[in-house]
């Protein structure tokens, strides 16, 4: 086994690093503060071709691997995680979809300008009675002609207010049950559909998130993603993918206040050493390095089974639960470190504790991560 | 359309250098990265290159574990790179470097332009490696430039000196040995780095060349900067100002 890096994923990685610290760290704090999707950042992230690295260059994309991905989304997070989820739900899932069901046609329409980083994905799935319980959802997609007419409502919309390309989920036929779902590709402007307003969150707030009205939207047959009825799995598909994102987010959360608290307890003095020094503040520094080793671990497993073309539903899931745990677990510590002043606006660690609370809800709840792991190892 | 050599050396990222506590240097977990200014000269020979055509040739010389090097400067727009490797090549002086360089240049590309390296390097900074190198080619080199333009088989410089700016110009081919004013080194893309991986390298090891450099140097021990403090407290009286002026011509600070 052999846990190394390539050198090129070494190298990107280091890369993103130094982009990172040169225009995600001075705006990050302004952003979650102002809850301000930061478009001038995300034409530079476009520039690097940041925006779809595992896509085939044909479709776009730079056509490296999946882990490469899950280190963009990881060393982004350290800095800003609503920039690293953006990133990762645009790659993670609208743009996988694509890539993964869509038709030639549909690729050259709308991954490639998605892999360019020119145009924003989103994922539009939850409904505000329709959660964990997907087939709670209600928007229904009538085919009328040679189009699809869907009707409803959704909501938390990770790029609503400011997506360009949605992936939009409905009835085809709500009495088949699990093959009643089905995916449609539907671009910004498209009349009948409407994002609402940017919802004012906790955390997580540069991400803009919104409701998504449908009335009487018409979308061409064409923009159908996938076979008719097929929408659950692919929604399915797009978490696994997704989640492995979300727990490279936290895995970046985590060494962030990792970084901060180790700098702030070898300053901070108290009793005449610095805190550092101090069993108890050093226990919970040693807890928090061992469990981000851990969360890393799972995430880069996961990743890698991802790319090795094997199953890893069940990985995604595990990373995703751990990752997201450990990452509120311990930014609740990195603020006990910081004391007061890690309470107060302008410290890092109070909105990277902010931002991890989301990790544990967005693309399956801690509770449905663990409905997937226990279906598939009491199988 | 011009030949450009840019020069670079793979170093410790002194980011990842830790101290310990009882004074000692620990590079047990340090990252290696291009020499700081070395990417102000590859920077400078990519944009040349995109400004006006012709081609950017890195070389370096070092361990063989420099690949990532290698693959590093590849993705900041050269088209080739030069790799001079040995496991001695380590602790090489600037004298020997120079030669080595110098040697590859004349052999292994000949018909080149300019030859841009950085004005020191992060970890030594002896400034010399661009100087001996033009002195070995037996070409011109401008030393401390800020900016940098080809005109009619010339080049010409701006050099930063301590006291004003001289505008300077020499006939090609000549080295120039470039600041860290004269450009923001850019952040490769991802595209960038993978297509690294795809560009030719041609790797010379020390028995193919006809120097035989050995390593002048040897690094007998390596220890951290020490600043010693003592903390003194003195009163606004009469007594302790007489004490204070005391204190300071004891330490040599007052005569």
């Amino acid at each position: 086994m052999d846990f190394r890096l390539t050198e090129e994923q070494e190298l990107i990685r280091k890369n993103m690093r130094e982009f990172a610290e040169k225009y995600v760290d001075p705006i990050a704090a302004e952003i979650d503060e102002n809850s301000r999707h930061p478009a001038e950042l995300f034409k530079k992230l476009a520039e690097g071709d940041w925006m779809g690295i595992p896509i085939p260059q044909e479709y776009g994309g730079a056509g490296a691997d999946y882990l490469t991905h899950t280190l963009v989304v990881e060393e982004l997070s350290r800095s800003c995680s609503s920039t690293g989820f953006t990133v990762s739900i645009h790659v993670g899932i609208a743009c996988m979809l694509v890539n993964l069901f869509g038709s030639e046609d549909q690729k050259k329409k709308f991954l490639v300008p998605m892999a360019k980083g020119q145009h924003l994905g989103a994922f539009v799935l939850t409904e505000p009675g329709a959660g964990t319980d997907v087939m709670a959802a209600t928007t229904t997609a009538m085919a009328e002609g040679a189009d699809y007419v869907i009707n409803g409502t959704k909501t938390f919309t990770s790029n609503g207010p400011t997506g360009d390309t949605y992936m939009v989920f409905a009835w085809t036929d709500k009495a088949a049950g699990r093959k009643g779902l089905s995916a449609f590709i539907v671009p910004r402007g498209t009349v009948g559909m409407k994002a609402g307003e940017h919802f004012n969150k906790m955390g997580l707030r540069s991400s803009q998130t919104s409701e998504m009205v449908f009335k009487d939207c018409r979308v061409p047959k064409e923009n159908l993603l996938g076979k008719e009825g097929n929408g659950l799995a692919m929604a399915m598909t797009g978490f696994d993918h997704g989640r492995v994102g979300i727990a490279a987010q936290s895995v970046g959360i985590l060494q962030a206040a990792l970084d901060e608290s180790i700098r702030y307890s070898k300053e901070r003095v108290q009793f005449g050493t610095p805190i550092a020094r101090h069993q108890a503040i050093s226990w919970m520094i040693a807890d928090m390095a061992t469990d981000l080793s851990a969360a890393r671990y799972l995430t880069y497993a996961a990743a890698c089974l991802k790319d090795q073309k094997q199953p890893f539903s069940k990985e995604a899931s595990m990373a995703k639960l751990f990752a997201a745990e450990a990452a509120m677990k311990h930014t609740i510590k990195a603020v006990q470190i910081h004391g007061g002043y890690g309470y107060c606006k302008g410290a890092k660690v109070e909105r990277l504790m902010r931002d991890a609370k989301i990790t544990e809800i967005y693309e399956g709840t801690s509770e449905a991560q663990r409905m997937v792991i226990s279906g598939n190892v009491l199988r | 359309m011009p030949v450009l050599v840019a020069c670079f050396k793979w170093v410790v990222d002194e980011a990842y250098i830790r101290r310990t506590s009882a004074g000692e240097l620990d590079l047990s977990s340090v990252s290696y990265k291009i020499s700081d200014y070395d990417r102000n000269a590859l920077e400078e020979a990519a944009r040349m290159k995109e400004a006006s055509g012709g081609s950017v040739l890195a070389v370096t010389v070092g361990v063989p574990e420099s690949t990532k090097g290698v693959k590093d400067a590849l993705s900041r727009g050269a088209d080739q790179a030069f790799f001079i490797a040995d496991p001695s090549f380590g602790m090489l002086g600037a004298s020997e470097t120079a030669a080595i360089l110098a040697e590859v240049i004349r052999t292994r590309i000949g018909n080149f332009d300019l030859v841009l390296c950085g004005e020191g390097s992060s970890d030594l900074y002896n400034q010399q490696v661009g100087i001996r190198l033009a002195e070995r080619l037996g070409i011109p080199c401008l030393s401390f430039v800020q900016k940098l333009e080809l005109e009619e088989g010339r080049v010409v410089a701006e050099r930063r000196l301590e006291d004003g700016i001289e505008r300077v110009s020499a006939p090609l081919p000549a080295v120039v040995t470039v600041l860290p004013d004269i450009n923001i080194p850019r952040i490769p893309g991802v595209k960038d780095t993978l297509s690294a991986s795809r560009k030719p390298v041609v790797t010379i090891g020390k028995d193919d060349l006809a120097v035989a450099p050995d390593a002048h140097f040897r690094t007998i021990s390596l220890a951290a900067s020490r600043l010693d403090r003592q903390c003194e407290r003195f009163g606004a009286d009469e007594t302790d100002i007489r004490r204070f002026i005391g204190a300071l011509r004891q330490k040599g600070v007052l005569r």
